[in-house]
């Protein structure tokens, strides 16, 4: 298991925060973006995007179905990190 | 579907026919060829030359690769209008032309302009935005700038031709725009309002739009195949058709040739999602245009699908059509899959190939297919063209944030 490093999970959660219009104590690693904050599937590809542009990644439309909460945008962000490598 | 004033009632209810086709497609250019064209299958999908492709891993689409504004635009300077623009301007002198009309003999009459676009002149923009990011706003060139308005989609056809009692309109209802712009030229020549409208749509590729599109994951590789269970989405693609409608008085008392008798049309917009279409709501907006050209559906003997060859489109337009004619739709193809989407002429590019249908006695093909979709439970008449004799053919126009808009054409019959 690939796993990310601190300092970019902190930047993870900030940019999907933003992108979620959410504060940053109301998310949880396991609380779910479309049930539990009302997110849509266009927000989850601008996350998908932003994170492209951040951290200079390519990920695959399909990840989309596991970033479902920030634990697997985590994982989804490792593992493009280290394809990219 | 105006509102009448007088309590409902109006003096005039005419019965509105087509009677010239300006055509400006991947496939073909003018009635003639682009027949031809959806009749052998053609297929315009090629790599994107407009604009720079660079970083998208795929870049196919369904380009003009040599259209000469000059030829049809003489008034004006060519140079002066957006791709988008002259491809509607070229249009409607073309329609003009192949409806036997003399344009003096427009200018002493009443008429309506209206053109639907998805993006106006964004490749124009792309291109603004371009060089205020790589060299500063002052560097932004002032003829690319006064040729951005939308509006002047509609208002150089009037230019062009020194039309001035007219209504020029630019209708932005993105995808369906085109039948939007036939439906609002429909209830014109209906009400008498005016002699004649030139209506349809008109678009030009741009980057903005294939970026947005290959963002949300909907850009196919290589080729469109609606209703296939392996589609991958749309492929972008750009052109004009522009309509002459007029009133069935009007079109018999100069011996027009009639292509087809516009029935009647429905819209609604449901404001659901930005870019998720809603079955619903696809569903009522199909039973509002039979209900307003009084035609019950076992009448209908073809379909002309918004069919962009998305997972989400195909899906939900087969179940919206199952729901209003059962288990035995009529038979329901896309011709996106030849010409790509062409966004706000999409519509009005399928009006005109259902007329061309209807004149020439066969239905178009959807290409590149290979299994149905079990989800999308239509016949979409794979790969090859089928005779058929068509009385009555609906043309669905589906657009982002719920903006539906559904034409009933007929074959011209002198009783109805």
């Amino acid at each position: 298991m690939t796993a990310i490093t601190a300092e970019d999970a902190t930047k993870v959660k900030e940019i999907v925060c933003e992108i979620l219009e959410l504060e940053e104590d109301e998310v949880t690693d396991t609380s779910l973006f479309r049930e539990d904050h009302d997110a849509d599937s266009l927000r989850a590809i601008e996350i998908l995007a932003s994170l492209e542009k951040e951290f200079k990644i390519v990920i695959e439309q399909s990840e989309l179905a596991r970033m479902v909460n920030l634990r697997g945008v985590y994982d989804v962000v490792a593992e493009a990190q280290k394809a990219a490598v | 579907m105006t509102t009448l004033a007088n309590g409902g009632t109006t003096t005039a209810s005419h019965r509105v026919v087509l009677t010239g086709f300006g055509v400006f497609s991947s496939i073909g250019v003018g009635a003639a060829e682009f027949a031809e064209g959806l009749r052998v299958g053609r297929s315009g999908a090629k790599p994107i030359t407009a604009f720079d492709t660079e970083g998208f891993a795929h870049a196919n689409g369904c380009e003009i690769v040599d259209f000469h504004p000059e030829k049809w635009i003489t008034a004006l300077d060519a140079a002066e209008l957006g791709r988008a623009s002259q491809f509607s301007v070229a249009a409607a002198c073309m329609a003009i032309d192949d409806a036997g009309l003399q344009v003096e003999e427009l200018r002493e009459q009443r008429g309506l302009i209206s053109v639907g676009t998805t993006d106006g002149e964004s490749f124009d923009l792309d291109h603004l935005v371009e060089s205020r990011l790589a060299r500063g706003p002052e560097h932004m060139d002032s003829t690319i700038a006064r040729r951005i308005r939308a509006g002047r989609l509609s208002a150089a056809i009037a230019h062009e031709l020194g039309l001035t009692d007219v209504e020029a309109i630019t209708i932005p209802t993105a995808c369906a725009a085109g039948n939007y712009a036939i439906g609002y030229g429909y209830d014109a020549v209906r009400t008498g309002e005016v002699n004649f409208a030139l209506c349809g749509g008109a678009d030009a590729m741009c980057r903005k739009t294939f970026a947005g599109f290959y963002r949300l994951g909907t850009i196919a590789p290589e080729l469109c195949q609606p209703f296939d269970v392996d589609r991958k989405g749309i492929l972008t693609g750009e052109g004009a058709g522009i309509l002459v409608l007029e009133s069935l008085e009007s079109a018999l008392a100069r011996g027009a040739r009639i292509y087809a008798e516009v029935l009647g049309y429905g819209l609604n917009c449901d404001a659901y999602h930005q870019v998720a279409p809603n079955q619903q709501s696809v569903a009522r907006c199909m039973e509002l245009a039979l209900e307003n050209a009084g035609i019950e559906p076992d009448q209908v003997d073809l379909i002309s699908a918004h069919g962009t060859g998305t997972k989400a489109n195909d899906i939900t337009e087969a179940r919206a059509i199952r729901s209003v004619y059962g288990d035995t739709p009529p038979r329901t193809v896309s011709i996106k899959s030849m010409l790509g989407h062409t966004m706000g002429a999409a519509s009005a590019l399928a009006a005109i190939a259902c007329s061309l249908a209807i004149v020439h006695g066969f239905i178009p093909p959807t290409i590149n297919h290979f299994t149905t979709d079990p989800e999308c439970e239509v016949d979409c008449v794979p790969n090859q063209a089928v005779a058929a004799d068509l009385r009555v053919v609906q043309n669905n126009g589906l657009a982002f944030g719920g903006n539906n808009a559904v034409v009933m054409l007929g074959k011209y019959e002198e009783q109805r």
